[in-house]
């Protein structure tokens, strides 16, 4: 499958070439390439088990690749680990908080890690915190703190060393609406300061809302490299939906695609010419509803992959079974 | 390695550590009430062996403070295995900090806890159980250092071959119970059986209480204890040598399960 030409990015801070990673027989990337620029937002989006995890880890020298490149900034990745790792800031999927201590130490203790110094990483830890609203909870245990505060610091250790390049694996999951809406708009703001950022997801809303630029991931390749509104624009079109409340008159068929007996959906460039040329065919009909769905990027995922992207989830891999997180 | 990063990390560990001494404490109280228990019964062991004028404190202090340094050497790897519960292991590995900086700023605060253990043990052995050390109190500050390095290092060697946390208690507590018997800190190793004799000096627990009891009942002198010393150093280097070539910081350990 052909993937849309994106242009290079005049400086990347993530290179990432031909990037392959197996468990056992199992191959997570199947030859990943993809750049991240200075000051860009890159949407690394896929089901579960599509290989974003394992690129971030290998990204952030968690994991070791069977064979590819990864440049950070222009310095190999793979080789100069903890060179590069100052540069990068990672929230991993899982949240990562130590409980018995107060969300001022957890901060404080990646800041001094990331090398800042006191003054600094003071300074740094209030602003961090007020990004992300949690300047109360500072002097609270973590470990009190309820799923979506303790997400909120997770998030915000990452951005404490402004990094370079900031990698957040599914940074909402299981978080509530506020921590979400807080969450995305810190990816903007880190994006507008400089950053590269890369952020996993497999929520396909939270995507579009972001409107940046798209990676999609499916079975370790990427099948999609795009902005948002022209990968929409190239792959899918807007779709008339007629329900009705006995079965769809036969007239409406003509090849087009029924879901069940009682709803059919009707592929248009012109949602409003198609209505007006259907309406008088379906005239004495009990119909129930109609919609105009709008194209979206789950049907570019529809398209390139030929499944729809809620039932795309991967097979478990070997690593998922053993209890080792490899998606 | 970055000095500024492993001792970060050395403070965050001794804070998380003091979050809940129980166990700091319960390894410091308990080997006080097992001399008192059993100080009467080491008095007739030795009075055996022809050492007159010892009240029995001379191998129930340092047959103790052993034992329970010994039981504890799984504690030096619980951090790890608690970051990995915690989901802060992956954090730390993301972060500049080296491999190196990890282990010291990990390993050291179990050190440290160990020759205060020690240290404490053998300071109220006098006023609590009439302990005289008649030897160097140099060469017993050293001996301690060199046993909780040595113990440190074994505790890292089960750390990188346990998986699970279950399996770290497992080999931790009863391989460091075992090993302290063993080496003769339970019972003289004169007491022990010829096989067990034979096999006690391949344990690191054998020469701290041979160091101890040159020190508190034969007027050792520094240079007296430089072989238990020296063989200290040995074991530590060995355990860690192993647990270097073992440990897989990129392997998922099992907090619980």
């Amino acid at each position: 499958m052909d993937v849309p030409a994106v242009p290079a990015h005049s400086e990347a801070v993530l290179h990432v070439s031909g990037l392959r990673k197996s468990y056992g027989g199992l191959e997570a990337l199947r030859g990943v390439d993809l750049d991240v620029g200075a000051g860009e937002v890159v949407a690394l989006l896929g089901p579960n088990g599509a290989g974003k995890t394992t690129l971030i880890s290998i990204v952030c020298g968690l994991r070791r690749a069977d064979a590819g490149t990864v440049e950070v900034d222009g310095l190999d990745a793979l080789a100069r680990t903890a060179q590069v790792r100052g540069r990068i800031g990672l929230a991993a999927q899982d949240t990562g908080v130590y409980p018995v201590v107060s969300v001022r130490h957890n901060l404080t203790l990646f800041g001094q890690l990331a090398g800042l110094e006191r003054r600094a990483l003071r300074t740094r830890i209030e602003e961090v915190a007020q990004a992300l609203d949690i300047t109360d909870l500072l002097d609270r245990l973590a470990g009190s703190l309820s799923g979506g505060q303790k997400r909120r610091v997770h998030t915000a250790i990452a951005l404490l060393h402004r990094p370079r390049l900031l990698l957040l694996d599914e940074a909402t999951t299981g978080a509530d609406v506020e921590t979400r809406a807080r969450i995305l708009d810190l990816v903007r703001r880190t994006a507008a300061e400089g950053s590269a950022v890369l952020y996993s997801t497999h929520y396909l809303a939270e995507v579009e809302s972001l409107g940046s630029r798209v990676v999609i991931l499916d079975r370790g390749r990427v099948i999609a490299d795009g902005d948002a509104r022209e990968l929409v624009a190239a792959h899918a079109v807007p779709v008339v939906e007629l329900s009705f409340a006995g079965d769809v008159p036969p007239a409406l068929w003509d090849g087009r695609i029924g879901e069940d007996g009682r709803r059919i959906r009707i592929p248009t460039r012109d949602p409003a010419a198609t209505l007006a040329e259907l309406l008088p065919q379906i005239a004495g009909q009990q119909l129930t509803s109609v919609e105009i769905l709008h194209p979206s990027l789950e049907a570019v995922y529809l398209a390139l992959t030929g499944r729809r992207y809620d039932e795309a989830d991967s097979e478990p891999t070997r690593e998922n079974v053993s209890g080792v997180a490899a998606t | 390695m970055s000095l500024r990063r492993s001792s970060a990390i050395l403070r965050h560990e001794m804070r998380v550590m003091f979050t809940d001494p129980s166990t700091a404490i319960f390894v410091i109280i308990m080997p006080l009430l097992m001399v008192a228990l059993m100080k009467q019964l080491f008095a007739n062991t030795l009075a055996q062996e022809g050492l007159t004028g010892t009240n029995g404190s001379e191998f129930a202090v340092p047959g103790m403070a052993v034992s329970f340094a010994a039981f504890s050497v799984g504690y030096a790897g619980f951090s790890f295995f608690r970051d990995h519960g915690w989901g802060t292991w992956d954090r730390l590995r993301a972060s500049p900090a080296t491999s190196v900086d990890l282990i010291v700023g990990k390993v050291l605060p179990t050190v440290a806890v160990t020759v205060v253990q020690l240290g404490v043990l053998f300071a109220l052995g006098g006023p609590l159980f009439g302990l005289t050390i008649t030897g160097s109190v140099v060469g017993l500050v050293l001996l301690i250092v060199v046993l909780a390095l040595a113990l440190s290092a074994f505790g890292m060697l089960v750390t990188a071959l346990a998986r699970t946390m279950n399996q770290l208690n497992a080999i931790g507590s009863v391989g460091g119970m075992a090993m302290a018997m063993m080496g003769g800190s339970f019972v003289p190793v004169s007491a022990m059986p010829g096989w067990a004799q034979t096999l006690a000096p391949a344990l690191p627990t054998y020469w701290a209480m041979r160091g101890f009891r040159t020190l508190i009942l034969e007027n050792g002198t520094v240079a007296d204890v430089l072989v238990p010393v020296l063989m200290l150093v040995g074991f530590g280097a060995l355990f860690t040598a192993v647990a270097a070539a073992r440990f897989r910081f990129e392997d998922t350990k099992v907090y619980w399960g």
